[in-house]
């Protein structure tokens, strides 16, 4: 019934949607806790910064779409734009968010004026100067990010999602007029740019954790703690395989092949 | 628009194809795989609209900035606009491969983004020559191992110091690979929670907005 | 003297990028002919492409942008002389990146895979771009291929799609990308369920990210754009790839200069600077 080679694969992933459906009906009653995370820790100082500079905040979520396997990122980085808008509303600065696709801006334009309104500043939401949606062609959108920065000099940077090539220049762009930086992505290629020049950085599955860590919800806490079951279910098996390979016996391989 | 057609039934539609698109993955069962393929066909289909998408949208903000005159920004819309409607034109009429085609795409597009991305290297350079600098010990590790690959990746060096070759290769294999895995398996990890969440209704974000009731 | 230390550790940026513009240039005007070592990884791809038989399909997917031809685009023109060369080999394109069909021609325009004999229907056919990244990899894999090629003539009677119907059919997997979507892609979606031999070349920034698959024996050979030197060095075809490889040299060193001489000059302010403190 089952392709011979993909039984186990099978098994772990209903197994690991279990778990993770059962942890957000956990997180209802307690939302689990979170190591600190400096980068987002610093998001109310980099706001702060930018309303004593009197300089706008950017926000990017990069390239990626939200039908693409990068979507995940895009999710997490929206979650965070939520919570920064909100902080940028309550200091009375203005926020900006450059979009790659389309399809993203009737959710962050809703994201945007929901925000505004729970900080209580309704009026000041400008849907057509904060929300702008620049190329879907990737140096395109590069460029336009990059003379948005030079133009304006934002006080601060925040860039989490998925990003592709473009993440160096946004970060040295941003750098040279004097930005502070936050940025995450799970796109392994570019974790290094980021890591290079940006102030504070989230590595990784640390942007999906973001959403969860800033808004409070338990369906998303709830599925970061499943995923961390995960990952320990992963630390076991490669502890038991290293352990079983070392002693000669092939019994973790057979089963990651059956 | 009833509540059950903007979030209950896109979200079965959802739940019902991903079920669809795992059980032949998973399963040998014979009635699965034509209705697959039928809706990877529609994938494909819908990825391509979605780019036209993104031309209209392009549109809509390119003439709105054109007809309220936006300061700095208006001379650079009707440019766009005028450069859309030229490859636009010459490759419908003519043909996305015919000469004139590949002549102005190889003159503007293809020159700009080999420009652009190009243009990384000399930020890398400057990101290089700021952080490589040995203040605590985690930069001292970052700049140990910049400088290896910097070095190895010179191919003029790495023929006349093949330990190099040895070196960066050992960096690579260990600890790069291990971290790389790492990440990998938590992306992984984050991608199925996406897909559970959205598969069980609770991830509506590519619903669009909620209206008032709904909130 | 600790001003001078200041001003070596913060060189503006304009002088470096002058710096690395010469760097550039002058080794792309007057090649110095520096020593290139052909790596294990190169070697491997070259013998596998060596080592297929006569009559086997090659599936060769474009997916890298206009941005990545400098990188990409010498290493694939170097593949596909050796592809033609060796003969009795098809070769079925499909383009994965938006770019991907401009730049197949443009390939096209610099192998002139009629130099060989080769000729397209007969020896090579573009069944054009497919939107969908991996959904695309899938179709293609699970079949049947698509009715006709990138100019919508139909392939049906062209004779390299003779016995072609899914991923099964292929001997070898290439793919050039500059998109870490398209390189992973292929691997869940034609690697693991069909075990196609897959040939990776990717943008040298994209190597570490892409390790796990190789060292995992999912990936054959796992080489980036910058090495076409060395394939154009196997293949005894020079061209833009030997050229470059005195520029990564040069460029290389260069970037590495700063840095000792940044970490140099940071030391050398701070011993300074903590010499006059003492008195």
């Amino acid at each position: 019934m089952l392709y011979a080679g993909r039984i186990f694969a099978f098994g772990m992933l209903i197994a690991l949607a279990l778990i993770m459906i059962g942890c957000m009906e956990m997180a209802k009653k307690k939302l689990p806790t979170f190591r600190k995370l400096a980068g987002l820790d610093a998001l109310p100082e980099m706001v702060g910064r930018a309303a004593e500079m009197n300089r706008p905040v950017h926000f990017t979520t990069g390239l990626g779409e939200l039908t693409g396997t990068v979507a995940p990122q895009l999710v997490a980085g929206l979650a965070v734009l939520g919570y920064l808008t909100e902080l940028a509303a309550k200091y009375g600065v203005k926020i900006v968010y450059s979009v790659y696709q389309p399809q993203v801006m009737p959710i962050a334009t809703e994201l945007m004026r929901e925000a505004y309104i729970r900080a209580g500043k309704a009026e000041a939401f400008d849907q057509e100067d904060q929300i702008r949606f620049l190329s879907s062609e990737q140096f395109a959108y590069a460029a336009a990010v990059q003379g948005y920065a030079e133009r304006e000099r934002p006080a601060a940077n925040v860039m989490i999602g998925p990003f592709y090539a473009e993440s160096q220049l946004f970060a040295e762009t941003f750098f040279r007029v004097g930005s502070i930086q936050l940025a995450g992505t799970a796109r392994g290629y570019q974790i290094p740019f980021f890591a290079v020049v940006c102030d504070y950085l989230l590595i990784a599955e640390e942007i999906y954790a973001a959403g969860a860590y800033l808004s409070k919800d338990p369906v998303q806490g709830g599925s970061i703690q499943g995923q961390d079951i995960g990952k320990i279910i992963a630390w076991v098996m490669m502890f038991v395989g290293v352990l079983l390979t070392a002693a000669g016996s092939p019994a973790l391989m057979d089963l990651l092949k059956m | 628009m009833s509540l059950f057609v903007r979030r209950q039934l896109p979200i079965a539609i959802v739940s019902i194809t991903a079920i669809l698109v795992m059980a032949d993955y998973f399963f040998r069962i014979a009635a699965t795989g034509p209705i697959v393929r039928d809706l990877q066909n529609w994938g494909i289909i819908l990825s391509a609209f979605a780019l036209g998408f993104g031309a209209v949208n392009l549109f809509i903000v390119h003439t709105r900035h054109i007809s309220k005159q936006t300061s700095n920004q208006w001379p650079y819309s009707i440019w766009l606009l005028f450069m859309v409607a030229l490859f636009a034109g010459v490759g419908v009429f003519i043909g996305p491969t015919s000469t004139q085609y590949m002549w102005i795409y190889n003159a503007s597009y293809f020159a700009l983004s080999a420009t652009l991305y190009s243009s990384t290297g000399f930020y890398i350079a400057s990101g290089c020559y700021r952080a490589l600098r040995a203040r605590n010990v985690q930069s001292v590790i970052l700049l140990v191992v910049g400088g290896i690959a910097l070095l190895r990746n010179a191919p003029m060096l790495a023929a006349g110091y093949p330990i190099l070759i040895d070196i960066d290769g050992w960096v690579n294999s260990v600890p790069t690979t291990s971290a790389q895995r790492g990440i990998m398996i938590g992306a992984a990890l984050g991608a199925i929670a996406l897909g559970v969440r959205t598969m069980i209704g609770r991830e509506t974000g590519f619903l669009g907005r909620r209206t008032e009731a709904e909130r | 003297m600790s001003s001078l230390w200041k001003k070596l550790e913060d060189v503006p940026r304009e002088v470096l990028y002058g710096l690395f513009l010469l760097a550039f240039i002058i080794p792309m005007l007057s090649p110095f002919g520096l020593p290139i070592p052909i790596s294990a990884d190169v070697r491997k791809w070259f013998a596998t492409i060596d080592a297929l038989p006569a009559g086997s399909t090659i599936m060769i997917d474009m997916g890298y942008s206009a941005g990545g031809e400098p990188e990409l685009g010498p290493y694939a023109v170097a593949v596909t002389h050796h592809i033609f060369k060796k003969g009795k080999l098809k070769s079925i394109y499909m383009a994965t990146s938006i770019d991907g069909v401009q730049l197949w021609e443009t390939l096209m325009a610099e192998v002139k895979p009629e130099q060989y004999g080769a000729k397209y229907g007969t020896d090579y056919v573009h069944l054009g771009y497919m939107a969908g990244t991996e959904t695309a990899m899938a179709k293609v894999g699970t079949g049947p291929m698509p009715s006709t090629d990138y100019k919508g003539n139909s392939i049906a009677q062209m004779p390299v799609m003779e016995g072609i119907k899914d991923a099964t059919s292929f001997k070898l997997l290439i793919c050039y990308t500059t998109g870490g979507d398209q390189s992973e892609g292929w691997v869940r979606q034609w690697v693991t369920p069909y075990k196609t031999p897959y040939l990776s070349c990717v943008l040298a920034l994209m190597i570490p990210t892409m390790l796990p698959y190789y060292r995992a024996g999912q990936i054959v050979s796992l080489v980036s754009g910058a090495t076409a030197g060395q394939y154009e060095l196997l293949n005894k075809i020079p061209a833009r790839g030997i050229k470059s490889a005195d520029v990564i040299s040069i460029c290389h060193i260069l970037i590495f200069a700063f840095v000792v001489l940044g970490n140099i000059a940071y030391y050398a302010r701070k011993a300074s600077e903590g010499s006059r403190k003492g008195g």
